[in-house]
Order: structure tokens, then sequence, then C-alpha cells
């Protein structure tokens, strides 16, 4: 076959494919476009899901008459003139092709207006081409109207997805762009009905209500800005909001992240804002969160990706910490202590109820700690059973200490089974970080029942204890000096070269916890010691694990050290489940628990305890 | 297959099989035993692949042949049996295997015996001969310094080493090395150097038991195994494929300081400091100090921040200046528990050169610890 230069349609066409996918992405394109000429207003309409029809119309500064034509041509943009404008964009767009590459594929139809002109102009393409030029009277602002969109490019067409599909990805790129700009007033209507609308208030706050609804906001915690932790790291602002830890999905997608305005796909990223709920969620789980973050334009590239879907950062290791960092003290600081009704809330946290409710769509599918009675139930293998002793099944028997003293004064310390919860911390170390709760007693030898203000609490004790322990090791550990362990060899290990790089950068950190590394040419180095503590694993991987917990702006070695305790307090240290406790115990044990900084969930992140309000136990008695 | 055994000898031969037996097979095959045949006695094996054992015991065979069962459910049967004659049965057609004992008849489901791997013997002439004691001291001294983790897979294993007269066995992981040496008895034609698993070696050293014969190690020309021959077992291993470290490099050619001690002092106060070192990493603190005369002191100091601290002292010899530095405690009660001789000796350099330990008057026993260091 002979070698020809492709005609400017085919090429325009093939261009277009990289821009324009599927409906939502000119969608996205001509939103961009909106935003970037300062509309206050946009309005979406979409029909057969933006196949048949897609209309954006802004209050934005309009194009000139004698511009408009040009605006169609590839790589015409107002956005930028020279390659290092590129460095300092401010603009949502600037390559210039979108238009061009919407054009090419389908029918458009521009009306525009600027201000002062008498009359606006009217301009019709199909395929790419000029088909009319007609000056026609119109508002300031610019509307478009794409139709039959892959019209002729028949192969694309092919591949969209169902129309629902393609529905919802407008959806999404719609709520995306209405959080970024919440000061802009959006309107989508979907096939003549409106589903989606904003205030342009400027209240991110109000666009999420109505993005995800009204349920989850409640229990939506807002994410302030942290100065840099170090004067030399750049100025990273990170805002927003994320779920409260029992708010959570099965899947990533639900971590909206924005840079400058520009939502992105960033995996570092997305598992930084997993990270900082560390302990405090189930590992297999992660939160919805909204998450902006703003930085000087100079520091992030985002000229890597034709949808601009994704961007490079000059300091990823900075922008990784920062949102880590605010996420972390975000839900620390401002989740609301569980099942508390508002107004109660201690330090302001100002979200509304929140807790645990037994019938709450937030409370995490995998469900707490089941229930007994589920091993009692029917046993449907043909299989022979043993049969059980008929002995109610509950019963958890009481020692004379279980009972308050103020009922009946024994001696507490004459219960068997007593458990030495002696690591008990000094008071003043930490405030309260639990409501007041007063011990009723125990359920069926796993939970602890409390009244807590207007509440039962019920407690589930090894969960509890776990917490508790936890604190207390991470903390003994911190104090700890490191050790090194020389070893025998001088062990070469192999790093990536961006391991070794960071060899040079934290060197003073890695000597301070027991490594001496020992350069050896190009990436390889001599381990000449390593830190007693890891000791058991694999020089490299140990190197490597140092570097990265210093990256997440961790300890060093506080990774493996954690593993480590988890491990250990599970296997002997927490009291059992079934484990019977006496009133001293048990109250000694809430006591610990309302000075752990995190209490509401197991370093595994279950949850060790649940809250049944009066007001539900009102509902249930119908009493209201 | 009909054969009749003594209980006791059935049970012993199958609970030496039985070390080989993987606890979770990936193949159902290897969960079983084999039973076979051999003029006037009973083969037992087990195997994983990588471990193959036959034990042989005496018995009266009335007709040939071989299956397979389950190795637990048959080693637990005949445990619970009383101490009488066995009589094994098997019905060829449906592979069941009936054990008779007294008045307990039960059948066991089997399966053939062809599908089991087989097991290369052991070639007693062109062999190495040593004699049993001697070698299993030697594993005793040297398996438990072997790494425990796979991140270096040869240092999982033992490096044997035959050449002339001379056996020499070595284990390392990261941190500590031990080495054992022996002469041979007979000069072996063709030296050998091999690493073994550390796991066989354990199990081999469980074989020998009180043997007092001789054994036979021979490596299949080609192949990638070793086989031992003792205690009428044959036990057959594969090799680990990889370069040990050059352990001779390792050991410290001189040392400034030299401390004689209690080989039960010394270990008895590492048992103490431990309780307390277990909280840091093991780290145990030892202060040389000479006195006049060629005597010293030892001071032996471990702490834990939350429980408190141990102190100790012992009596020694002492040649050359004093010296602090620190051990992992848990290493030096590994080979202060397998020293045979009533005193040992520490030689030291500086805190941050390697330890070495030895049996007082001896050379057949070197033991390298790395030390350790606060900062």
């Amino acid at each position: 076959m002979p070698i020809r230069v492709l005609s400017e349609i085919v090429a325009a066409q093939i261009a277009a494919g990289e821009v324009v996918e599927r409906p939502a992405s000119v969608v996205k394109e001509l939103i961009e476009n909106a935003l970037d000429a300062g509309a206050r207003t946009i309005r979406v309409e979409v029909e057969g899901g933006g196949r048949r029809l897609i209309r954006i119309t802004d209050d934005g500064s309009g194009i000139a008459p004698d511009e408009a034509e040009v605006a169609f041509v590839r790589h015409a943009t107002s956005k930028l003139t020279t390659i290092d404008d590129l460095d300092n964009i401010h603009t949502l767009g600037f390559r210039g092709e979108a238009l061009a590459s919407i054009a090419a594929v389908s029918r458009v139809t521009m009306l525009t207006r600027v201000e002062g002109q008498q009359a606006g102009m009217r301009l019709r393409l199909e395929g790419g081409s000029l088909l009319e030029r007609a000056p026609v009277g119109a508002a300031v602002g610019t509307v478009i109207t794409v139709e039959d969109l892959f019209y002729n490019t028949p192969a694309r067409l092919k591949f969209l997805k169902a129309e629902s599909t393609e529905r919802r990805h407008i959806d999404t790129i719609i709520a995306r762009y209405a959080m970024a700009y919440p000061n802009v007033r959006f309107t989508l209507s979907q096939d003549g009905r409106m589903t989606f609308t904003t205030s342009g208030n400027g209240d991110l706050a109000d666009v999420l209500v109505e993005a995800l609804g009204l349920e989850i906001m409640r229990d939506m915690i807002e994410v302030v800005p942290l100065p840099p932790p170090r004067p030399d790291l750049p100025e990273i602002a990170v805002w927003g909001y994320t779920s409260t830890p029992h708010l959570n999905r099965n899947t990533r997608s639900h971590i909206t992240l924005f840079v400058n305005g520009r939502a992105i796909q960033d995996t570092s990223l997305t598992y930084a804002v997993a990270q900082a709920y560390h302990t405090l969620m189930p590992s297999d789980r992660y939160p919805i969160a909204v998450v902006m973050i703003q930085l000087e334009p100079s520091e992030v590239d985002v000229n890597v990706h034709p949808t601009k879907a994704e961007v490079r950062f000059r300091s990823p290791e900075a922008v990784f910490g920062a949102v880590q960092r605010s996420v972390r003290r975000a839900v620390i600081t401002r989740a609301p202590v569980p099942g508390l009704g508002s107004g109660r809330t201690p330090e302001g946290a100002e979200t509304a109820p929140i807790g645990m409710e037994l019938d709450q769509p937030g409370m995490p599918t995998s469900s707490p700690a089941p229930w007994r009675t589920a091993a009692y139930g029917p046993n449907q293998t043909v299989q022979p059973t043993q049969l059980d002793l008929d002995l109610p099944d509950h019963d958890a028997g009481r020692y004379t200490g279980q009972i308050p003293p103020q009922e009946r004064p024994s001696t507490p310390e004459s219960a068997p089974d007593q458990v030495d919860f002696s690591y008990e911390l000094p008071p003043e170390t930490r405030r309260r970080s639990l409501p007041p709760m007063r011990v009723i007693g125990q359920l069926a030898a796993m939970y602890i029942l409390a009244e807590g203000p207007a509440a039962l609490y019920l407690v589930d004790q090894h969960a509890a204890h776990e917490r508790i322990l936890y604190e207390q090791f991470m903390a003994a550990q911190a104090a700890k000096r490191p050790i090194a362990q020389h070893t025998l060899e001088g062990i070469t290990v192999q790093l990536s070269a961006a391991a070794a790089r960071l060899v040079d950068e934290y060197a003073e950190a890695l000597q301070s916890v027991g490594f001496e590394l020992e350069p050896f040419g190009g990436s390889l180095f001599r381990v000449q010691a390593v830190p007693a503590v890891l000791t058991e694993s694999d020089p490299g991987e140990a190197v490597v694990s140092i570097l990265s917990d210093l990256e997440r702006g961790l300890r060093p070695g506080e990774s493996t050290i954690e593993a480590q305790i988890v491990l250990r307090i599970c296997k002997a240290g927490a009291v059992k489940a079934g484990q019977t406790l006496s009133y001293q115990e048990m109250v000694n044990l809430m006591k610990q628990l309302e000075r752990c900084e995190f209490p509401r969930t197991c370093p595994h992140g279950r949850p060790t305890m649940i809250h049944i309000g009066a007001d539900q136990l009102a509902k249930e008695f119908g009493r209201t | 297959m009909r054969v009749s055994v003594l209980q006791e000898n059935l049970a012993k031969g199958l609970a030496t099989a039985a070390r080989a037996v993987p606890s979770r097979p990936t193949m159902p095959i290897l969960a079983n035993v084999l039973l076979a045949t051999e003029d006037g006695r009973l083969q037992i094996s087990g195997n994983n692949l990588e471990l193959g054992i036959t034990a042989r015991v005496g018995a009266k065979v009335d007709d040939d042949g071989a299956i397979t069962v389950p190795a637990r459910t048959l080693l637990e049967l005949v445990n619970t049996l009383p101490p009488e004659r066995v009589d094994l049965e098997v019905d060829e057609r449906t592979h069941t295997l009936t054990v008779i004992c007294k008045g307990t008849v039960t059948t066991i489901k089997g399966i053939s015996a062809e599908e089991f791997p087989s097991v290369p013997v052991a070639d007693t002439d062109t062999g190495v001969e040593i004699a049993a004691p001697t070698f299993q001291s030697m594993i005793d001294q040297v398996v438990f310094a072997a790494a425990r983790d796979d991140n270096r897979p040869v240092l999982m294993g033992v490096l044997v080493r035959f050449n002339a007269e001379h056996a020499s066995i070595v284990a390392a992981d990261g941190y500590r090395m031990s080495m054992r040496t022996a002469d041979l008895e007979r000069p072996v034609a063709k030296p050998i150097s091999v690493v073994i698993p550390a796991r066989t070696m354990a199990e081999l050293s469980k074989i020998i038991g009180s043997s007092t014969e001789s054994m036979y190690i021979s490596v299949a020309p080609g192949r990638n195994q070793i086989m031992f021959f003792v205690n009428q077992t044959d036990v057959v291993s594969q090799l680990i494929d990889g370069k040990f470290p050059d352990v001779e490099a390792l050991i410290p050619k001189a040392s400034n300081t030299r401390t004689t001690l209690r080989t039960t002092d010394l270990l008895g106060v590492c048992r103490r400091a431990e309780i307390f070192a277990r909280e840091a990493n093991n780290t145990m603190r030892l202060k040389i100090e000479p006195g006049s005369g060629g005597a010293g002191t030892l001071l032996i100091r471990s702490e834990a921040q939350e429980q408190g601290t141990n102190e100790d002292r012992i009596e020694g010899l002492v040649n050359g200046p004093g010296l602090e530095i620190s051990f992992n405690v848990r290493y030096l009660i590994d080979v202060l528990g397998v020293m045979d001789t009533e005193q040992i000796v520490l030689e030291t350099n500086t805190p941050a050169n390697p330890g070495l330990i030895k049996p007082e008057g001896r050379q057949d026993f070197t033991y390298v610890v790395m030390p350790m260091s606060t900062r």
C-alpha cells in the first residue's frame, strides 16, 4: 500500500479521538471553556446520553465575531501565546484542541456575543467544515450545541456504552466541576428533566449536599488547610470534606481529588487519603472524600495527559504529605463522638448527629462483631451434630465482683480471672476523648454495657482493650532508643534508582535508627548494620520500608514496628471475648479507653462500640 | 501383601517416616506413607518432595506387595494398639489395608503404591562413611544458626563439605555463623561441597537418635540430591542451589581480648538477662574487666524500660584490654546450649567487630557473632 499524507479531515478525526472519547468528554471540554470565559452560570442540556444533543449555555465573555471562526481551528487558543506561559497556567484549557476536535466528529452550532457588540454571531459546522456564518441576536455569552456526536466515526459510535452509562458519566463530570467551582451556578437537565443544580453561592458544602446527598453529607467532616511542616516545603493548601470513619465504601472511587480546580486521578494521592484512616477503618474499606489541593501553578505540570486527567507534581512527596496530614488531622480532631446527639458534641464539632445508629446506611456493611446467637442457629447440614447441653445461651454467670459496689459492698479484688490493667496512663496526659460513661454491666461475656449522656453504649471488650494496648505499645516503642545489629558479611542490596536517591536525602534519619549503609557504586549499597527490630526481614526490604515510612511522613520503621505490635496485641495482650470481667475491671477498661487518642476503633479498624440513642429507644418503644 | 510386624517396631518406623510427611500436603498422595516389603523387612516411606525418609523394620513376609495409606490415620491407629503382633494385609484390587492386632480389625483405604514418588537408595560402598554420633553432634552445634526466613534461600541451608580426611559443616544467617569440623576415619575419594536444607539436617539428627554405628552419605551424580543411610533408614534430600558465603573470610584472624568463662556460668546469666533483654530487641551489654594476674570479671546488664534491669557478674580469665560490647542474648544462648566443654573462650576486638566463641582447648568449633550497638 502506498504511503500517503492523510486528508485533513481524517487526521482531525483521529486527533479528536484523543480528546473526545465519549459524550462526557465533550461536556468536560465545553464546561472548561465556559469556566475559562468567566461564566457565573452554566446550563447543560443533554439528550440521548449526549449522543443526540449536548447544549452548554454560559454567561461568560463570549467570542468576538472576527475570532469565532478561528476558534474551531486546531491549536487555536486564547489562553496561551508562548511556551513559557505553560509553566504558569491558570486556565483549565490551553491546548487549543477541544473545539476543533469536537467539531470534527459532530454537527456544532455556536451562538455567541461579547459585551458591547450589537449583534451576536451564529456559526454552523458539520464534520469540521463551516456551513453557515450569520449575525444573529444573542445574549452575552456562548451557547454551543453539539448534535449527532460521532455521526461520521461509526467505529467510535459503536464503542459507546449504554445510554444510561453515558448519562452517568456526564453526571459525574458536572458534579466534579460544580465541586471545584462552588461559586458558579450549574444546572444539568437530561432529556428535559432537571437532574442536578447548584446555587453558585460559593459554599462547597452546599454543592456536596446536591452531589452526594444530605444523608452522606451529614457524616462528612471538613478538612482545613494546614501550614507546611517545614518552611522549605512549598505552600500547599488542602481542604474539602471527608467521611467519618464509619461511613465507608468498598472502592476507592469515592475519593475525588482536585488540583487547582481540576479533577485529577492520582493513585498515590488517593492512597494518601485512605492512609489517613489507618487503623480507623478496616483495611479493605475506603472513605468518601472530596479533596481540593491548591498550589502554585509552577509546582504542577498539567500538560502530561490529553484530557488532563493526570498531573505531575514537582515534589510529589510534599503533596502526599500535605494531603495525608490535613485529612488525618480532620478525621482525628473533627470526627464527632459516635452517637451523640447534636449540640452535645464537645469541642464545637459542628456536624449533625452521627453515630452507629443501628439502621443507618452509613454503617459498615461488614457488620461488627457477630452476635453469638448466629452460632446457635438451625443447622442445615445433614451431618450428625453435637447436641448441646441445654444451658441458657448467654448467661455469662456472675462473680460477686461484677455487681457495682454500691449494690453489694464486696471486694472486687478477690474476683477470679482478674485481668491486670496496670498500665493505666496518668490522667493528666490526655483529655477525655469520649463522653463520661457509667458501666452498667457485661453482656454475653463479650460486651460492656455503659450508659452515656442519653444513650446506651455497647463496647466490645476485646476491641476496646486492643485499642488501649495499641496506643500504649506504640508510645512505649517511640520512647525506645534504637539499637543497631551489625551484619555478618556486609550484605549488598540493590535499590531502585528512586530509593537510592532517597538514601542520600535521608542519610541522617537512616543512621539514627541504626542503619549503616555504604554506597557501593550506582544504586548498590552495602548494609553494615540494620536496626535490631528489623533483623527478621531482608535488609534490602528493610531499607525500602524505612524509606517509604519517611516518605509518608511516619517515623522511620513505624510501619514495621506497628505491624509487630498489632500482632503481639492480638496474640496475647488483649482480653478475649468470652472472658468474664469484674465491675472494677470494666470501669478501669472504660476509663483507659476514654484516654485513648482514638477510642472508637480497634487497630484493625473495626468499631469498639456501638451506640443506641435514647431517642431511638423511644422510637422502638413507640413513645414518640 | 501379607506381613506381620511387632507393634512397637511398626510404631517406631512409622514415626520416623512420618517426619517427611507434610502437614499440609499439596498432593493427596504425599499425605500417605508407602508400605512395601523387602526381603524379611517392611519398608515405610514418607516424602514431601524435598525430603524423603524410608525406615525399615524387621517383619515376617508371607506375600510381597506394596500400598500407600494416610500416614496420620495409620500412625494414630498403631499407637493405640497393644504391644503385640500386627498383621497387615492388602487387598490389591480395592487398595485397602487391613490391620489386625489381637481382637482389633481395621481397614484403611489407600492409594496404589505406583503413584508414590520413588526414593533413591544410598550407596554404602562409594559414599562417605562417618560415625553417626560425630555427625549428629556436628549437626546440633551448627543447624540452629541457619536463617529462618527465605530472603536468601542459601542461608536456610547448611554447608556440608568433605575433603580428603576432613568434614566441616557451617550455617549462618546474616548476623552469626556456626562452624564445626571433624576428622574422617576413611578419606573421601572426591571432595563434596553441598548446601543441605537445615530442616533435613534437624530431622537427620533426630533419626540418628542414639545410634552408635557408622552412617553413609552419598551424592547422586548429576542429581540435585543427597542421600544418607543410618539406623536402617534412608534419608534423601533435595539440595539448595546457590553460592554459600565465603565462611573462612568471616572468621576474625586475631583478637585483642580473650575471655575464658565457665560455660554454665555464662549460660545461666544469659538466661537471666534474656528476661529483660526481650523487651529491648534482645540487647545484652557485656563489660569485660581485666583484673590482676590474668583474672578478670564479666559484667552483664540487660534493661527493659517498662520492667526493670538485670545485672550480673561472673569471674573468669581475661587476657587483654577491657571492653564494652553488646550482643543479641539469643545468639549467645543458642551457642552456649550446644557447647560440650566446661569452659568457653570469647574473643573480641572492638565494640563494632565480630565476637568469636569457641570451646576452651578445642579448635573444631567456631562461632562468630556480630555485636549490636546503640547510638
